[in-house]
């Protein structure tokens, strides 16, 4: 860019324009209305030969090396214009412009968005950039003309012209010289009134002939000198008029005046015209010039006199030093034109205007200074500028011009309002420069500088300076985008809506696709507003969907954004329907669609939960698939192929589609009127014509959103109107319902937004993401939506009731399962299947009626029909309705279900009935009713059992039961404890008001209480079967007198629900009969009043199972002897006798041995390690080491006897066993065995008989080694047993 | 304090992931896209000013009427660009020093997806604390 000619730069052509010679214009009335009859002012016909391209000049200004110029421009005026312009009427024509080109530029509405050609920094900005700039840029510089302040607006010459038709045509020229006429600057002082001056008599030729005219030309030869005088003969084509082929004038004259172009100089022959020419060349090169040579040599030596040299410039320094004080107004003083500064500023435009730069910025340097200490800030301004300018055409320092054109532009700027112009056309020059050098970006900054007061003139620049973001390199988008709203934004401040639409929409390309949110919203909110102002509704609401969901801005901007939308829209005066409507977000991924084919769901949560749980529940109940495949092979062999990639549904049962809707705004809105949009075709095999179809159809898909709403009459759609509020997340469910058999297909979903605008939601088909949770999951994406309609069959309604929400842990229930079917025709075969037996039991039909809970009391004549219930009645296969059950009409069928909260939480119940059609001609054969329902379950009763043996007697335990209130509020009553197991029976140790004072449990209230347990003394009374039929046994816990019933524990589902948690706490010990049950009984308590669970007669059942009564192993035994006894010692020792009672509660005979064990040498100091040699040393065949795991046992068994040793030991005397000190025995299972025992004792005293070990050992088994638990073999040390021994009197 | 200041995080992809504005000023209605503008503006800026420099902090790059923009960039090219009327050098640098320890934080969290939205309301607190102390 270096080598580019700083004149050939468009700053460079316009300065060889703009600053050049002026040359005022006097004309006569009738020389205007000579030239007039071309449709042109005098003026007018000179200025097209104004310029000259190929004159060859020579000049000699200051220097003594003449110069040669080429090209040259003169400006000409009429006198009456060499003044400041009217700034009133300049602003008027700006705008009118401006507007004008507002409306010639003004985007269509249906085009698309401009498209940022990159490309374009690469061409020149001129291409770009809308014409209409650069006549706004040179009007404004033209506002600024003829300023006192600078010289080369100054005329230079004065042209008189005086047409042949005037009288006394001498006279009228030297009337002109008239000062009033003058410009004023010739008045003021700011220029030299003894302008030259050159005479020109216009001759029309229409007139007549040119003799009057030579004549009078040589009068004024005589009078005003040969050389300034000259004639002009116009309008020579008399007779026809003359057609010119590049008409001359057409460029100069092209705005304002009506004429067309085409008659402008139509009298004007070729010789006219060229006689203008030579009048006009002769003019600059005989006259302007010479003259302006001949002024500059003046000037010139002046200057040099005064100023040039030491001496001057001492002298200027120390004079202009003493001035300081006394100028100090703003515009510095008033320098006269005959003052040396206003000399040197003539002199440098002089030289500027003939090109001699180098003189002229010697001479701008010099008077610059002196500006400056003077204070004229406006002149010093303007020669500031003029430096910059010459800098720039000598190309010499670009940074001096910079500086010098920012140094002007500052100062003009401080001069406030009366610098704005120049400072406007100062920075238009500036940015000029910096174009020139492609400095696009400090271009924009000027121009974003030269942003004034004046609104539209700063919309203006801000508009061109985005242009130079755009232009600059690399360009700035950014900028540009901002810069262009900033614009936009002026522009609609002075109601230029047209403009502003059109930068908002070029700032639009700039930020489509970016996520700046407010950015965005702010541009397509204006852009919206403003089409809405100049009624293009349509597109208004285009832009206004675009910032609908708005979330991030503010309640009251989101409100305003609504407000102004729905008043757009209801200015339209219709419904308006936008495909894709953002309000409210619709979220996709919760689309689900619920249809039944052989699936039927008893209510929205059977629908919801998981396809796989139903399968798994209903596995056994349905007919396999491949069996039922080949049923339809036969039946209709063809609807298998359908089959595989369609989905059924049936006519008048409804398809419902679930689907999320949320409003993101913090406002609510209503929204109405929301439904499925579908499409219906009658014909129902058209799985391979729709496949062709689907391509055309996808064209006019919005035509189907439109069509449809209308077209329901094979189907039926809800309708469904909501409000949703602020943030608010709805799912909504809607449905279609077929009326005829066909094809459906579910398209979309429409809404209406506040009633006004309509909203399209197309469920677009082929998109991979969409997942139908687990209902269907097939090929081909648009299958999922199509749906082939058969002809209405039967569908069971069920319901249980009163299934409760909520219940205590325990809560016993009786429930209804009731069955409809609303169809004519019967269904039979019902099935049914239960997910959690233990919550729910089928029960038998004959109870639906039975009262509860009354049928659950002991009737002491059904005492024992009840007793061989079996409890396997209800296992977990499918409960089979009897047969012949068929269901139809209006009559409910009815089945009893008992429910039983058996643990705390949230329970999820599932039930399948299945049934078949009684007509055979559809292709579903079967349907399952699937029904689903939660139940929390809160926790009540905490029960826990213990159990220890009874020392004093064999077979006979200790139950220990601790009963904790887990509840807040409720009471229970506790009422019987029953013990479920082997020939067991149960009893209190203590009465029943010392355990309820209150007859009642409060909430979080604990208690224990104690039971005996101990074995039936009815156990011959049951015979064979007694082993594997559990004997139940009841404790009431209620006194007598308050309630008379006992709950039996062997009514129907008491025993099931016991059978099914015994199967829950299942452990280790199977089979064992040695465990024991225990159901207790409690109820709320009937004061309790709380309506969520108030059930007077509610009972409450909590099971414990399998509780171990053999904590020792499988035998037990007792020592029965005397306690107490007297005996003479001083007669003979003390002799004893003892019998011990062993009992085999093991299921196998076992292998008893008993040692006794001496106390008399190391009765002390016995421990494990003794036990276990002296039960080696016995050597017995058939026993076996112990295991070290019983090893420990009774290491921890002997610990226990050591106080007991100690005791024997401070007796100071001691007994011996005086039976076998070993003794064998075998017992058969369940049975007991007696052995004799003796012991001697020598003196009286307190004796521990402790001293015995007992051996037991099991056949092993092959189950049983698996089962580590289960012990096989023991050693038991025996347990004590206080014998006392007084001397007898 | 600084009367007006709007903290914004860009990331490469020149999307904002974390936007806030934290001066004590009476939020204006119009002021939230008009500092989006300049901010946005600003990246033309910075994309030129960034390779220039092995510094993070650019100092203040581009300003509109009496708002200065400060732009920190990190080494992954994610800017932290803040806008404001003060003159406080020093405490800027160390704002955004900070708040880039932050970022970092953040990044190393697994279930942050690089170039996301920064949601954490602690990350929030913390900025805001930050803009307290230094700013």
């Amino acid at each position: 860019m270096a080598t580019i000619d700083p004149l050939m730069t468009p700053l460079g052509q316009m300065l060889l324009e703009e600053i050049t010679p002026v040359v005022m214009l006097i004309s006569t009335p009738s020389v205007e209305e000579a030239s007039l009859k071309n449709g042109l002012s005098f003026l007018q016909t000179l200025t097209p030969f104004c310029s000259f391209d190929n004159i060859d000049v020579p000049v000699r200004t200051a220097s003594d090396q003449p110069y040669r110029l080429h090209k040259f421009k003169l400006r000409l005026f009429y006198a009456s214009d060499v003044k400041r312009p009217d700034l009133k009427v300049a602003k008027e024509q700006l705008k009118q412009v401006i507007t004008e080109a507002g409306e010639k530029e003004f985007p269509d509405s249906s085009s698309d968005l401009p498209e940022i050609n990159l490309e374009l920094s690469s061409s020149s900005e001129y291409q770009n950039t809308p014409s209409w700039f650069r006549f706004l840029n040179k009007e404004l510089v033209r506002v600024a003309s003829f300023s006192d302040h600078e010289a080369f607006d100054h005329p230079v010459i004065c042209l008189l012209a005086v047409s042949s038709k005037d009288e006394q045509p001498i006279n009228r020229f030297v009337e002109f010289f008239n000062t009033d006429k003058l410009p004023s600057l010739f008045n003021d002082g700011a220029m030299d009134p003894k302008i030259s001056k050159h005479y020109l008599l216009v001759h029309d030729n229409q007139d007549g002939p040119a003799d009057r005219a030579s004549r009078i030309l040589t009068e004024m030869r005589s009078t005003f000198g040969t050389n300034d005088c000259s004639l002009l003969c116009i309008n020579s084509s008399v007779d026809a008029p003359f057609k010119h082929q590049d008409n001359p004038w057409a460029s100069y004259i092209t705005d304002s005046s009506s004429t067309p172009s085409q008659g402008l100089g139509c009298f004007l022959n070729m010789g006219d015209i060229d006689e203008i020419k030579v009048l006009m060349q002769d003019l600059s090169s005989k006259h302007i010039i010479p003259s302006m040579e001949q002024k500059i040599r003046i000037l010139n030596q002046q200057v040099s006199a005064t100023r040039k040299g030491f001496k001057n410039q001492i002298k200027n320094l120390w004079w202009r030093k003493g001035k300081e004080d006394g100028a100090d107004s703003l515009s510095g003083p008033a320098y006269n034109f005959n003052s040396i500064e206003s000399q040197i500023r003539v002199l440098g435009d002089y030289a500027f205007m003939l090109r001699d730069y180098e003189l002229a910025l010697s001479n701008y340097r010099l008077i610059s200074t002196d500006y400056k200490i003077d204070k004229a800030w406006k002149r010093y301004a303007g020669v500031q500028e003029m430096m910059g300018l010459t800098y720039f055409i000598l190309d010499q320092s670009r940074k001096e011009a910079e500086y010098c054109m920012e140094n002007a532009f500052n100062t003009y700027l401080k001069l406030g309002s009366l610098g704005q112009l120049n400072a406007t056309r100062c920075g238009l020059w500036w940015i000029g420069m910096l174009k020139a050098r492609d400095q696009y970006k400090e271009a924009a900054t000027v121009y974003f500088r030269i942003c004034g007061e004046d609104i539209l003139h700063s919309a203006v620049m801000l508009e061109q300076a985005s242009y130079c973001y755009l232009l600059s390199k690399p360009s700035m988008l950014r900028k540009y985008g901002f810069h262009v709203v900033l614009s936009g934004e002026q522009y609609k401040k002075c109601d230029q809506i047209k403009h502003a639409i059109r930068t908002y929409r070029s700032a639009l390309s700039v930020f489509r696709g970016t996520t700046w949110s407010y950015i965005n919203d702010h541009v397509h909110f204006h852009i919206g507003q403003w089409y809405a102002s100049l009624g293009m509704y349509d597109v208004a609401v285009k832009h206004m969907t675009e910032i609908l969901s708005c979330s991030h801005q503010s309640k009251t901007t989101q409100e305003l954004f609504l407000g102004d939308f729905l008043q757009i829209v209801e200015k339209t005066g219709r419904t308006y329907e936008v495909t894709k409507l953002q309000l409210p977000v619709i979220n996709i991924s919760t689309l689900r669609v619920i249809y039944e084919d052989f699936r039927t769901f008893g209510s929205p949560s059977a629908a919801n939960t998981r396809e796989s749980l139903w399968r798994s529940l209903e596995e056994e109940m349905l007919p396999s698939f491949s069996a039922a495949k080949t049923n339809w092979l036969e039946l209709q062999s063809k609807l298998i192929l359908k089959k595989h990639s369609q989905n059924v549904c049936v006519a008048g049962e409804s398809v419902k589609v679930t689907i999320e809707f949320k409003n993101p705004l913090q406002i609510s809105i209503p929204i109405s009127s929301v439904t499925l949009v579908c499409k219906y075709s009658a014909s129902t095999d058209q799985v391979i014509s729709n496949e062709i179809e689907s391509s055309m159809e996808k064209d006019n898909k919005v035509d189907h959103f439109r069509n449809m709403s209308s077209d329901n009459s094979s189907f039926m759609v809800s309708e469904v109107d909501f409000l949703l509020g602020g943030g608010e997340t709805t799912m909504i469910e809607l449905s279609v319902t077929p009326k005829e058999e066909g094809t459906l297909e579910i398209i979309g979903v429409r809404w209406k937004l506040s009633g006004t605008i309509v909203g399209f939601y197309n469920f677009e088909l082929g998109q991979p993401k969409k997942n139908i949770k687990g209902r269907k999951t097939k090929d081909l994406p648009n299958e999922k939506f199509k749906f082939m309609v058969i002809k209405s069959i039967p569908k069971l309604q069920g319901s249980v009731h009163p299934l409760p929400g909520k219940a205590y842990a325990g809560d016993l229930r009786q429930l209804v399962l009731e069955l409809r079917n609303p169809s004519e025709f019967p269904v039979k075969n019902l099935k049914m299947k239960i997910s959690h037996p233990r919550f729910l039991i089928i029960g038998k039909q004959e109870t639906v009626m039975s009262e509860f809970p009354a049928c659950l009391r002991k009737k002491t004549d059904s005492v024992q029909s009840d007793l061989h219930a079996n409890p396997n009645i209800t296992s977990n296969t499918v409960f089979l309705f009897p047969e012949g059950t068929s269901v139809q009409g209006e009559t409910p069928f009815l089945w009893p279900l008992w429910f039983r909260a058996a643990v705390p939480g949230d329970i999820s119940l599932c039930m399948s009935i299945y049934y078949e059609m009684g007509d055979v001609s559809s292709i579903i054969k079967y349907r399952t009713l699937r029904l689903h329902y939660n139940v929390q379950v809160l926790p009540s009763l905490d029960v826990s059992f213990q159990i220890c043996p009874f020392r004093s007697s064999l077979e006979e335990f200790l139950v220990r039961l601790d009963v904790v209130n887990k509840t807040s509020s409720e009471s229970f009553q506790v009422c019987q404890l029953s013990s479920v197991g082997h020939q067991w029976e149960i009893s209190l140790v203590q009465a029943p008001d010392s355990i309820f004072p209150s007859q009642s449990l409060m909430a979080s209230q604990a208690i224990s209480c104690f039971f005996t347990l101990k074995k039936s003394r009815r156990l011959p009374t049951f015979g064979d079967n007694m082993s594997t039929l559990p004997v139940r046994s009841n404790a009431r816990l209620v006194p007598q007198s308050i309630e008379d019933i006992v709950y039996d524990i062997n009514s129907a589902p008491l025993v099931n629900f016991h059978h099914y948690e015994r199967l829950q706490q299942e452990v280790s010990y199977k089979g064992d009969l040695n465990t024991v049950d225990f159901v207790l009984i409690s109820c709320p308590f009937k004061s309790s009043d709380d309506p969520g669970f108030s059930n007077p007669s509610s009972v409450m059942s909590h099971h414990a199972c399998h509780f171990s009564t053999a904590s020792t192993g499988p035998i037990s035994w007792l020592v029965d002897g005397p306690q107490t006894m007297h005996h003479d010692f001083s007669a003979s020792f003390c002799e004893i006798s003892m019998k011990m009672h062993i009992h085999n509660s093991s299921g196998a005979t076992a292998f008893v041995r008993i040692d006794t064990l001496d106390s008399a040498g190391n009765g002390g100091h016995m421990n494990s390690v003794n036990v276990v040699q002296s039960a080696t040393t016995d050597n017995q065949a058939g026993w076996h080491d112990i295991t070290p795991v019983n090893e420990l046992k009774v290491t921890s068994n002997a610990l226990e006897t050591q106080p007991g040793k100690a005791l024997s030991l401070e007796s100071a005397s001691s007994y011996i066993w005086s039976g076998s000190s070993s003794t064998h025995l075998h017992i058969e299972a369940m049975s007991s065995a007696e052995i004799p025992l003796q012991i001697c004792v020598f003196s009286p005293g307190t004796y521990d008989l402790s001293n015995y070990v007992l051996n037991w050992k099991l056949p092993s088994n092959g189950q049983g080694d698996r089962d580590e638990k289960k012990q096989h073999s023991g050693q038991c040390q025996g347990y004590k047993y206080y014998l006392t021994v007084l001397q007898s009197t | 304090m600084a009367t007006t200041a709007c903290f914004i995080i860009v990331s490469r992809n020149d999307i904002p992931i974390y936007e806030a504005e934290v001066g004590v000023a009476a939020k204006r209605e119009d002021a939230a896209q008009l500092h989006q503008f300049i901010l946005h503006a600003a990246l033309d800026i910075v994309q030129d000013l960034a390779w220039t420099t092995s510094a993070m902090y650019l100092k203040s790059v581009d300003r509109f009427n009496e708002l200065v923009v400060s732009v920190y960039v990190t080494a992954g090219h994610t800017r932290l660009m803040l806008l404001h009327d003060s003159r406080n050098d020093d405490g800027i640098k160390s704002f955004f020093q900070d708040v880039h320890e932050l970022y970092i934080k953040t990044l190393l969290n697994p279930l942050y997806l690089p170039g996301s939205r920064i949601t954490s309301s602690h990350f929030d607190t913390k900025v805001r604390a930050l803009a307290r102390k230094y700013l």
